[in-house]
């Protein structure tokens, strides 16, 4: 799956290059690297975090971290990867942090059995919210709800970089984003009126065949 | 024929079914209508949830424009230093060396630092100088807490926050002091005398060299002044700091002073109470509430309805009592004319000296104890830093119960230890002296109590946030509220042992204070901008 592009038209090769003159100290390179990443990790913050406030903080701090960290980044692999696992272990780590009553809060959610959802329903959906409706929906989501869709649609991340970042086995990936799915489609389907819930009432998983 | 649940078909659109699995998906896709629309609408949920979330329509915030420069400087934190370390000079020399040396001077060597703040007419001297510095210090900060909090909205030039509002109208309260207040202010030039036969008929306020009230005041009469003389009659309290107090004249209310000298002379309807170099109730004087006192001089002649309570170098007691008495003295002679309805207690630094013809409910004394008692070898000691160690530990547990994004957040502002060091610094020196001055408008006493107080829940909150911290760098970060108690516990033990180191262990608990008083205002800081920021919407 190709990651998600920040680079604008800088070539591999000139990265490259900015990155080695980062190492060395220069502080116009850093300026440069700075620029052309930090919107995203910004966005990136923005979609991840409660606040704007709490998403520029982070963006500063994960600058801070990736010029104290620089010296590890293995040059063979691609320095978005680096760049947004840096960016999701800070973030999923201020997540954690104030997430102590939510664990007890919500502990019981990943058990509940999920209704079969009515294709119809689905599409209606995705047709009647844009794209600031859907964000607001997913601030509203459980912190490693957001954080998983987050993770997997906007920074397009692998199952197994997820699994990493989030402390949670490889196969419950699925699991996750699956309920992260029908937890938005119910915080989207109340905001929109209560009857639009992508649900189709009654239904239930009918296993596989 | 039985359907494919929509976990799996969203890992086969996700490419996480292995190859048997995705062809056996693809097969009964192909022939089921019913999955392929299920498929289809999964596909293009996929699709929705990338767009809406690429979707740019938010800027980048003018402040992420600059990269982090590594080692900068922040003008904010460094001025706030500097400005804090002149307001800790300030304070050291221009009130707590002189009270201290004053202090010294009176006897009381062995008292904390904060207990000689009281003792002392150096509260006048040179106040003139300190009053226009401190209200300097105090209005500079004050405006630049306004100002940061309100940076990005004065850039936008949009409406004012709330809280803005609300700290402005505070620094305006304090510029415009002498108008603002519902009582009568008067400044000497350099005296002032209200003269026998005039009434004030609301609260009184002076500030003058000698102050001499003839007339009567319906409301309190404070003073701010080198004497002060009170021949008129007071309805309510009488509160004065200054060299010289002598109450001639009935007050209805209490007496409170500050003051070097305090003479009473008339009857106070309800209580007494003094910080002072020397008391002297005069046997006309008589008091229908109780007596509080620290003095390095104590005279009773006259009449108390109540109890007495008083810290003092010496204690003579002639009048009459008519509850208990605490005292604790260097010296006590009880008079031949005392009479003391209940009780007395004393501790004493020499055995005490009783007239045998004074009536006494109750007598019994013990010789002050020593230091040594409290030295390292004393189990006793141990057992009060444990229950210290134990209130500190409760106090954290509230905390992180009642406001854990508080207390995470506080605990993580430490780890910026400079900018942390330097606002605690600041706000340590500045708020008190800010709080005392908006005290000082009338209309502000509510402000300026509360600030005092929540400025010293901060200082107790302080030594929780940087054990939190401490915690965390020994133990490491992990989810849960088990483990931040166990960090928190651990972080307080090591506090606590540290303090006890002789001479170090005080300056260490100091920069604790400090630092975690930064950290507080900092996790507030964050707390309050997404609020500030929707008032601004």
């Amino acid at each position: 799956m190709e990651r998600r592009k920040t680079t604008g038209d800088m070539s591999a090769a000139e990265l490259a290059d900015v990155l080695t003159q980062v190492r060395a100290g220069d502080s116009e390179a850093w300026g440069e690297l700075y620029g052309l990443y930090a919107p995203a990790i910004f966005r990136f913050c923005r979609r991840a975090l409660h606040t704007r406030e709490d998403a520029e903080d982070a963006t500063m701090e994960i600058f801070m971290k990736v010029r104290q960290k620089l010296g590890t980044y293995d040059s063979t692999r691609p320095f978005t990867a680096w760049l947004y696992k840096l960016a999701s272990n800070h973030c999923w780590d201020l997540l954690r942090r104030r997430r102590v009553r939510q664990v007890l809060e919500t502990g019981d959610l990943e058990t509940l059995p999920l209704e079969h959802p009515d294709p119809s329903q689905l599409v209606k959906l995705q047709i009647d919210q844009d794209s600031k409706h859907v964000r607001a929906g997913l601030a509203k989501l459980p912190d490693r709800a957001r954080m998983a869709l987050v993770l997997r649609y906007f920074s397009e991340m692998s199952y197994d970089e997820i699994a990493d970042t989030l402390g949670v086995r490889r196969a419950f990936v699925g699991v996750l984003l699956l309920r992260a799915r029908h937890q938005l489609r119910d915080v989207l389907g109340e905001s929109a009126g209560g009857g639009s819930s992508a649900r189709s009432r009654g239904a239930v998983a009918e296993g596989k065949a | 024929m039985n359907h494919f649940d929509e976990m799996t078909s969203l890992l086969y659109l996700e490419g996480q079914l292995d190859n048997d699995h995705a062809q056996e998906v693809r097969s009964h896709s192909s022939a089921c209508p019913e999955c392929r629309s299920l498929l289809h609408a999964l596909q293009t949920e996929s699709v929705w949830l990338r767009a809406s979330l690429e979707a740019d329509d938010e800027s980048v915030p003018a402040r992420l424009m600059q990269a982090p420069r590594r080692g900068s400087t922040p003008w904010g934190w460094a001025s706030a230093f500097a400005l804090g370390a002149g307001g800790a000079y300030t304070a050291w020399s221009g009130f707590i060396e002189p009270w201290r040396a004053q202090a010294a001077q009176a006897g009381f060597t062995q008292g904390s630092i904060l207990t000689m703040l009281f003792f002392s007419s150096a509260f006048w001297k040179g106040w003139d100088a300190m009053r226009s510095l401190t209200e300097f210090l105090a209005v500079a900060t004050l405006g630049m807490v306004v100002i940061w909090l309100l940076r990005r909205h004065l850039r936008r030039m949009t409406r004012m926050s709330t809280v803005g509002v609300v700290m402005g109208a505070v620094v305006c309260a304090v510029a415009l002091s002498p108008s603002a207040g519902a009582a009568e202010i008067k400044h000497g030039d350099p005296n002032y005398t209200l003269a026998s036969g005039e009434v004030i008929h609301t609260d009184l306020i002076v500030s003058a060299d000698s102050t001499r009230i003839d007339g009567d005041v319906d409301g309190d009469l404070i003073t701010f002044s080198r004497s002060v003389t009170v021949n008129g009659h007071i309805k309510g309290d009488v509160i004065s700091f200054s060299q010289e107090l002598r109450v001639n004249g009935p007050v209805d209310g209490n007496v409170r002073a500050f003051v070097q000298s305090l003479q009473l002379n008339d009857l106070i309807g309800h209580n007494l109470m003094a910080w002072a170099e020397e008391v002297n109730l005069g046997e006309k004087a008589k008091v229908n509430g109780t007596i509080t006192v620290g003095s390095e001089h104590l005279e009773l002649n006259g009449t108390v309805a109540g109890d007495l309570l008083a810290f003092s170098g010496d204690v003579e007691l002639n009048g009459s009592l008519g509850h208990d008495a605490r005292i604790r003295a260097g010296q006590l002679s009880i008079g031949s004319g005392a009479v003391i309805a209940g009780h007395t207690q004393a501790q004493v630094r020499r055995q005490p000296d009783v007239s045998s013809s004074a009536k006494m409910g109750g007598f019994d004394w013990t010789y002050t104890k020593h230091m040594s008692d409290t030295g390292y070898s004393s189990p006793r000691l141990y057992w009060h830093q444990a229950l210290k160690w134990g209130a500190s530990f409760v106090f954290g547990m509230v905390l992180l119960f009642l406001a854990p994004g508080f207390f995470f957040d506080g605990a993580n502002a430490c780890k910026r230890v400079a900018p942390a060091i330097g606002f605690g610094a600041l706000f340590l020196f500045a708020l008190p002296i800010a709080a005392f001055i908006v005290c000082l408008t009338v209309v502000g006493i509510g402000v300026g109590i509360s600030a005092f107080l929540l400025w010293m829940i901060a200082i107790y909150a302080s030594q929780v946030l940087v054990a939190a911290w401490l915690g965390e760098r020994l133990l490491g970060a992990g989810p849960g509220v088990g483990a931040a108690l166990g960090r928190l516990a651990l972080g307080l033990l090591i506090l606590r042992a540290i303090r006890l180191l002789p001479f170090l262990g005080g300056l260490i608990c100091f920069v604790v204070i400090l630092w975690g008083m930064g950290a507080v205002i900092l996790a507030i800081y964050k707390h309050m901008r997404p609020q500030l920021t929707q008032a601004a919407v």
